[in-house]
């Protein structure tokens, strides 16, 4: 049993993650809109391995900051990112979310100051973040109508974004509640962030908490210094919602594994999603920065020896690189980056409200 | 026109091409893009600049949607040429009825789209939005067959039981659910979707007697009895509990139950704690035990829980 990646597992994940910021195959033209995401995954996770990316990739640098665009359009001047140059249509409004969190992260994570001081319009960008809010729920959209720059129909609207858009507005210097103010409606928000809270403990839509909501609610929250807003008792039944969340094969756990087909004794030590479900990469990583919000001590309440284990031994891919959601899956770019946040989460070292190692400066 | 993408019906738009990638310095994540993607690209940007809304745009969207399903912009494009060309139809046709028709094709185009794409985000949205917005007779009925067959292909997916939510309260009309949920209970006892929507049912539709919550409370306790180490339907009895409202004689109910499966079941064990540590029940010292128990043993991975928790109930009586 490892408790830390060992060199050689080291280089294979180094060699993975630049892979996947080299050529890709036309198999994977399908993430053409969500290109930055793959930046974003790539760059925080070589970053929270120790490659000095700043230096490697500074000549793509130039590259990422075409992604950011300015428009002029009949609601004001409007900013942001776009996932990839073929969303780059004049007169069309594509600018998006969450592709403008993961570039302003991988802008910072290449330390490119000077692109976040001097070249980005902060008035336009901070209006685009408050023309995605819903003004009657208060929660936001991830894209704008491309005709009319309304908040797009067709999108969904759920903590995701609020996350992503209180994430946004932190980055760009907002601290206090009346900074957040300026741009969005910070009551409307913490309102509807609050009807998602689950009874049970937890947040998820309509009533069934879910580890990835979960923590993009507590995240925002805590970027907005509104950690308050949690009911005492809700937030006891969230602690222990998440710490149940870890699956176990010891006591009584144990006698899961002869009718609960969504029940593996080798997930013992990951989290899971949902209730009844198989552990998975990623809810390590959702479930324990969940808990390290609620509880700064988090080490203390759960066994993260287990956790690392479980990612260590089960989940990493040992033999292309890169963490699976699973032992059953292929390793990808999205669960090896959360992998790795996660270790890096229970060793100290990781700014799990942002998602970027805790060495990556945004101030 | 047909509405089936043809390359020929574009012949005279000009496409405007994917951007060459940028001079400025070596791109990341470069694609290399089948031909295919790069003239159905190159068309859609060109009508998109236009904001063309026709039928061609609509067989395009279709085209590029499948190519690329999490193209946003290419939903957005497809529902406001479906808005527009609904609007021109019961103009030109006269016939009340026409966009009743032409929403309920795009309904069954997307129940086949859906289909094939059981993790697609944008999927759920967008259909919302056609309900929600476009239809003029919508209706559940409607909404039933696609759930349940995306139910019955992935029982635990979290988008399809959160829209079969939305429609029901979309709708005002919970009245097929509860008969719903049963079957993916009796079918798995394990499927936490499946109990979190039944919990649903009752919060929106709530029992009118006593006798008919003491029914639905003795079939959970069979459902218990069936498998006693299961989160899922734990949890159901206890939020039915709180739907009810907390009395004595509730109280007293589950602590019996729970001493019935203390010695195997974690989940009853837990319950049992919650229930002695309130107040209303004062049994501070076996809540205790209770913690103690399932730190030792029924529950060990989680012994700093227990011990947060003893220490609460500590604290709150010092």
């Amino acid at each position: 049993m490892e408790s830390v990646i060992s060199e050689g597992n080291l280089k294979k994940h180094v060699r993975f993650l630049k892979r996947h910021l080299a050529l890709l195959p036309a198999s994977k033209q399908s993430y053409d809109v969500n290109r930055l995401a793959i930046v974003f995954y790539a760059m925080a996770t070589l970053s929270s391995l120790g490659e000095d990316v700043s230096h490697q990739y500074k000549e793509n640098i130039a590259w990422i900051e075409t992604n950011y665009i300015v428009r002029n359009t009949d609601v004001g001047k409007l900013s942001g990112f776009i996932g990839s140059a073929s969303l780059n249509i004049p007169g069309t409004m594509t600018l998006s979310l969450p592709n403008t969190l993961f570039g302003l992260l991988t802008i910072l994570i290449l330390k490119d100051k000077q692109f976040i001081d001097k070249k980005i319009d902060r008035e336009s960008l901070f209006h685009f973040v408050s023309q995605c809010q819903l003004r009657d729920t208060g929660s936001f959209v991830s894209v704008l109508d491309y005709h009319t720059n309304q908040p797009s129909p067709v999108d969904a609207h759920d903590l995701r974004f609020s996350y992503i858009a209180v994430a946004i507005l932190y980055i760009l210097g907002c601290r206090t509640e009346s900074d957040f103010g300026k741009y969005v409606d910070v009551i409307k928000l913490v309102e509807y962030i609050q009807n998602q809270a689950c009874d049970i403990g937890g947040f998820g839509t309509l009533g069934e908490p879910h580890a990835g909501y979960t923590s993009c609610a507590l995240s925002a929250l805590a970027l907005l210094g509104k950690l308050d807003a949690i009911d005492p008792d809700h937030k006891e039944q969230t602690i222990q919602w998440i710490l149940d969340r870890q699956v176990s094969n010891l006591g009584a756990m144990a006698t899961n594994d002869i009718s609960n087909e969504w029940y593996d004794e080798n997930d013992h030590g990951g989290f899971q999603g949902r209730e009844n479900k198989y552990a998975d990469t990623c809810y390590a990583f959702w479930c324990l920065n969940s808990l390290k919000i609620l509880e700064p001590n988090f080490t203390e309440l759960c066994d993260t020896a287990l956790v690392k284990s479980y990612l260590l031994d089960k989940t990493q891919d040992i033999l292309t690189g890169g963490f699976m959601k699973n032992d059953e899956e292929d390793a990808d770019i999205y669960h090896t980056c959360l992998g790795v946040a996660t270790l890096r989460l229970i060793d100290g070292r990781f700014n799990g409200l942002l998602c970027i190692p805790d060495d990556v400066s945004f101030e | 026109m047909p509405f089936t993408f043809n390359i020929n019906d574009y012949d005279n738009v000009e496409p405007l091409p994917l951007p060459l990638e940028d001079p400025s310095g070596p791109a990341l994540c470069s694609i290399m893009y089948s031909d295919e993607y790069k003239e159905a690209l190159g068309l859609l940007r060109r009508l998109l600049l236009l904001n063309e809304l026709s039928v061609r745009a609509f067989n395009l969207s279709t085209h590029v949607i499948e190519l690329a399903p999490a193209f946003y912009t290419a939903w957005n494009y497809r529902y406001r040429v479906v808005e527009h060309l609904v609007a021109e139809e019961s103009k030109l046709v006269g016939d009340p009825s026409a966009p009743a028709v032409w929403l309920n094709r795009e309904l069954d185009w997307l129940d086949e789209f859906t289909l094939s794409n059981p993790k697609n985000y944008q999927i759920w949205s967008y259909r919302q939005a056609l309900i929600a917005n476009l239809h003029p007779q919508p209706a559940l009925a409607r909404e039933l067959p696609i759930t349940q067959l995306m139910v019955d292909d992935d029982s635990k997916n979290y988008h399809v039981w959160a829209h079969r939510k939305w429609a029901c309260a979309h709708f005002a009309d919970w009245s097929h659910e509860r008969r719903f949920a049963l079957t993916y209970i009796q079918r798995d006892p394990y499927n936490n979707s499946a109990w979190a929507h039944r919990l649903a049912t009752w919060s929106h539709d709530p029992w009118d007697s006593e006798d008919a919550f003491t029914a639905e409370f003795e079939w959970t306790k069979e459902l218990i009895a069936r498998v006693p180490q299961n989160v899922s339907s734990w949890q159901y009895l206890r939020g039915l509990c709180a739907l009810h409202k907390w009395d004595q004689k509730l109280l007293q109910r589950c602590t019996q139950l729970c001493e019935q499966y203390n010695d195997e079941s974690s989940y009853a064990l837990e319950f049992y704690g919650y229930l002695c540590s309130r107040d209303d029940v004062n049994r501070g010292q076996d809540a205790v035990a209770a913690y103690e128990k399932l730190a030792e043993t029924m529950d060990p991975i989680r012994s700093g829980l227990w011990r947060h928790k003893i220490e609460l109930l500590r604290s709150k009586h010092n």
